[in-house]
């Protein structure tokens, strides 16, 4: 890191543009509906410095706003993050060369968004982990700047809270829907919506969020687990495996924590290259 | 938010976030992961995703007081729900979900 070059780096400023400017489009509006729950400037961007997390950053206010314990706030934000095992996991074999340290911040610093264009760029060579984390760090700077940006705005306008939370349902909803429509996908989250359901009508609203997804994604596991086994066995596994190994390389439509629209641009332009 | 509340949520999150992140690249020094962890993994974006969905949009008896405005929740829903699958972006599918669901509160 202490040795990268200028050319490095406007590489990687290069690389990191599209992610920059969708992190600007959606880190407003994030920051705007965190300070219509009442967090401050300092509060959003130590939220963006420390944690970094698109999903996270708006499901904290959302579920804030609904009164969830602070328990249930954390292991619900905390199980939708676990995705980003899978990017590290991928990423290993990248970093086997470089120094512990810088490994260690770029993993710290990786997203949905940079997770794709880094993936492209070592796929396509002359990439390094260098490289990769000034990406990651130019990324941060503008989602950071962008939500303190927002929470100035939104402490300048008054939204009415029904409507920002439903912005919020908004970005769920998009997040949802730009998933890959696999029929695991599909029992997953038809079983995590019923069981959100069945959660609040035993009173247990509260945690409807984490038992209902925890629930999804148990009862998806199972119903494929019984497929594989109707199927026949050895066949059907490795057919599964292999579509899911696909849905890896893609960058997988986790769709961006943080950012559609970007991922499906930066997603053609890795292919385009 | 307090800022007691606030810390206790940001160093949490931060933790589990800087765990998920991180570890996997020293503990499996570039072995991979187990196919059904990596299956489990892949489905909890769209399980977690439907449940936060589900979460603000059903409750139980909210039809009580009649289909309107409690359905104006839904049909701004199916609104995003087009304007997701079609444009891909959070931008527009946040925009739409806004505007059509002030417009609706409105009528």
């Amino acid at each position: 890191m202490t040795m990268m070059s200028r050319n490095h780096l406007s590489q990687a400023f290069r690389a990191a543009v599209p992610i920059m400017l969708g992190y600007v489009a959606i880190g407003i509006p994030c920051g705007i509906l965190c300070d219509s729950i009442g967090l401050n400037a300092l509060q959003v961007f130590l939220l963006s410095a420390l944690f970094y997390s698109g999903a996270g950053q708006f499901m904290i206010p959302n579920m804030y706003l609904t009164s969830a314990p602070v328990a249930s706030i954390i292991a619900s934000v905390s199980l939708v993050n676990t995705r980003q095992v899978l990017y590290a996991a991928s990423f290993a074999p990248e970093c086997t060369t470089s120094s512990k340290r810088l490994a260690f911040f770029f993993a710290a610093t990786v997203t949905d968004e940079s997770y794709g264009v880094s993936i492209a760029k070592f796929r396509e060579g002359d990439w390094s982990v260098g490289r990769a984390l000034a990406v990651n760090l130019f990324s941060q700077s503008s989602w950071a700047l962008s939500n303190v940006v927002g929470v100035i705005i939104g402490s300048l306008v008054d939204i009415p809270l029904q409507i920002a939370a439903f912005a919020m349902t908004s970005i769920f909803i998009c997040l949802l829907f730009t998933q890959r429509p696999t029929p695991a996908n599909i029992v997953a989250a038809v079983s995590a919506a019923v069981g959100v359901y069945v959660c609040k009508l035993i009173g247990l609203g509260g945690a409807a969020i984490l038992l209902g997804a925890i629930g999804g994604v148990v009862v998806a596991m199972a119903v494929s687990w019984v497929r594989a086994r109707v199927r026949g066995g050895a066949d059907g596994q490795d057919a599964e495996a292999s579509s899911l190994d696909g849905a890896d390389v893609e960058g997988d439509a986790v769709a961006g924590g943080a950012e559609g629209e970007g991922e499906g641009r930066l997603r053609g332009d890795g292919g385009e290259r | 938010m307090a800022w007691s509340e606030f810390w206790v949520i940001l160093v949490s999150c931060g933790i589990t976030i800087l765990a998920c992140r991180v570890l996997p690249l020293f503990l499996l020094k570039g072995r991979e992961l187990p196919d059904a962890a990596k299956r489990a993994l892949n489905l909890i974006p769209p399980a977690a995703f439907a449940a936060l969905v589900a979460n603000d949009i059903l409750n139980p008896g909210m039809f009580s007081q009649g289909l309107w405005p409690a359905g104006a929740v839904i049909v701004a829903a199916v609104v995003v729900i087009v304007v997701a699958i079609k444009s891909r972006s959070l931008l527009w599918s946040a925009i739409s979900g806004v505007a059509s669901y002030a417009i609706l509160l409105a009528l």
